[in-house]
């Protein structure tokens, strides 16, 4: 049996770790505030009535919830070079060490990672939620709370990756065509509407893209949506379950021995 | 008593590399026991295994009643680690990595802050608490890696070369700790290769050497485990009559004795405690006087050289 207090106890070193951040913090902020300003009311105008339509009536809202999203993603997917740090610094074994289970260790962990990235992003979503506006406090919470559990996934996915990998350089190059993948091939920035059926098919099982939806339906953006929210919420939840249940199973058998480069 | 660890053929292998060859060794509630050995003797890798941070390739220890291989959560739980080098973030300060380690090893927080301080200004860091670690030198890392079993106070702690880079005083500061901590009832394990370190703290000493365990003992017995260890040098107002020698040898524990210059003999010998009342009686009953008495005990390092055939300085070069 996990023990909530001691899950917390570890969830909050890399909660913590965020106050670290200010000056990271504050620079993607304002990369998304001009990425908003400029890129999402530009292209705005740069689409027909009818594709407009497609995305809810206004390609800024659209672009604004689904940046945020993917800007979570990456947020979260950072404990995985949490990690090779610890793993320079030996700190690995000390987290090994500690009268923690090794269960405790990694859900603390992607919950302490999932809160750190939901926070890292939250200036980001108060921008979404004014350009946006929202239909209920009720809504919104729950979308959040979809929202923190598809970090809590991704972080698991990180923890997984850095820890079969035991490479810096690989886990570099994997997260990279991870993330080019699944964030081009979800509604997060395009609707399905436009894509290749093909293409279409692979964005509708996506993640990133139960996370957008869920998003834009808490922010009221319901006719953009490609999945029905409680799918979405079953999808993230199945996704945020497979990645710490393998996070568990690879850190405990991985990453004792050493071996990282 | 009963043991509170007991390895049973602990064994890890890394490929093709044994760094811990069977290590059958049993550790008595309460004692500091001292595990000597050059670097790459297999010290480092048992600790990690008593830890349960490297799970055994055979073999198993048990940690109290638990077994790592099957309840390392439980194990986990009565032992405490101060690793060879200080395992902190550069961006982390004393004061939040032991306040995290408390939080982490259950420490209520009025309990957690007085023991932070105690242990912070005993060692003489509590002016760098908040200062990240990249700004503290060497030796002022190590007192925190140090701090944090201190301020924990497991039932099983152990400290791996817990001096290394610290002054003089900050030494006799730690193992003044280190038995109080072992007078509150605390095991410890102290993995070193400073013989003197080994040797003023341990109760006994177990002797590693590529992986294996050559020997374990209290320093005492194991000095007197090499024949003729202990040295007393004679000298005397003139010449040493032959006789003197003859008379010397029969003396039981004396195992050799050797005329050093025309007026010192160097006796080598088994306890040499228990032979001086008999020598200076012997010299006494033959009318010498002598000028002056010496007596020298083997080192660890000697006693490490009898069973290895290198001194400790030979086996970290090879």
């Amino acid at each position: 049996m996990m023990n909530p207090k001691r899950v917390w106890v570890v969830a909050e070193r890399d909660v913590r770790s965020l106050l670290r951040q200010k000056s990271m913090l504050a620079m993607r902020v304002a990369w998304f505030a001009a990425q908003v300003a400029f890129f999402g009311l530009i292209a705005n105008y740069m689409f027909r009535e009818d594709v407009l339509a497609a995305m809810g009536g206004s390609y800024l809202e659209y672009y604004v919830a689904g940046m945020v999203v993917t800007m979570l993603y990456s947020t979260a997917i950072f404990i995985g070079y949490d990690v090779y740090e610890e793993a320079d610094h030996g700190v690995v074994e000390y987290l090994l060490s500690l009268p923690v289970s090794r269960r405790e260790l990694v859900v603390g962990r992607s919950i302490g990672s999932g809160v750190r990235s939901l926070l890292h992003v939250g200036p980001m979503i108060v921008i979404a939620l004014y350009l946006t506006g929202t239909p209920s406090a009720l809504q919104l919470s729950t979308s959040l709370f979809c929202l923190f559990l598809f970090a809590f996934g991704a972080s698991g996915l990180s923890i997984t990756v850095a820890a079969a990998l035991k490479s810096s350089d690989r886990f570099d190059i994997l997260m990279g065509v991870v993330d080019a993948l699944a964030v081009r091939l979800s509604t997060a920035l395009y609707p399905v509407a436009f894509m290749p059926s093909y293409y279409g098919g692979l964005a509708s099982i996506n993640p990133i893209t139960f996370a957008a939806d869920l998003f834009r339906w808490g922010a009221g953006l319901e006719s953009a949506l490609l999945t029905p929210p409680l799918l979405a919420v079953v999808g993230i939840v199945a996704f945020s379950s497979t990645f710490t249940f393998l996070g568990v199973a690879l850190y405990e058998r991985r990453l004792e021995g050493g071996g990282w480069r | 008593m009963a043991p509170i660890i007991r390895m049973v053929g602990l064994t890890k292998r890394f490929g093709g590399f044994t760094a811990v060859d069977r290590l059958d060794l049993e550790v008595e509630e309460g004692e500091i026991l001292g595990l000597l050995g050059p670097n790459g003797a297999g010290k480092t890798t048992t600790i990690l295994m008593l830890a349960t941070v490297l799970k055994p390739t055979e073999g198993t220890v048990y940690i109290g009643p638990y077994d790592v291989t099957k309840e390392a959560d439980k194990a986990r739980r009565l032992v405490g680690v101060a690793f060879q080098e200080p395992k902190l973030l550069w961006v982390d300060s004393p004061w939040s990595v032991l306040n995290w380690h408390a939080k982490v090893c259950g420490l209520p927080s009025g309990e957690r802050r007085r023991r932070i301080r105690w242990v912070l200004e005993e060692l003489g860091i509590w002016d760098v608490r908040f200062k990240s670690a990249h700004s503290l030198s060497g030796g002022t890392r190590k007192r925190v890696e140090v701090a944090k079993i201190l301020v924990q106070r497991p039932k099983i702690a152990i400290f791996d070369e817990p001096t290394a880079q610290v002054d003089v005083v900050g030494k006799h500061k730690i193992w003044g700790m280190i038995r109080e901590l072992r007078d509150e009832g605390s095991t410890i394990i102290l993995a070193t290769n400073e013989l003197h370190e080994a040797d003023v703290l341990s109760q006994r000493i177990a002797i590693m050497h590529r992986g294996k365990l050559l020997v374990c003992d209290e320093p005492r017995r194991l000095k007197d485990s090499i024949p003729g260890g202990d040295v007393v040098e004679v000298s005397f107002e003139g010449g040493v009559p032959e006789m003197v020698t003859e008379e010397l040898r029969r003396i039981p524990t004396v195992v050799e004795v050797s005329a050093a210059r025309q007026n010192q003999v160097k006796i080598y010998l088994n306890r040499a405690e228990e032979a001086l009342p008999r020598i200076a009686e012997l010299l006494l009953r033959l009318g010498l006087q002598a000028k002056s008495m010496r007596v020298s005990e083997p080192s660890l390092d000697d006693v490490f050289a009898h069973y290895t055939g290198l001194t400790i300085e030979e086996a970290q070069r090879r």
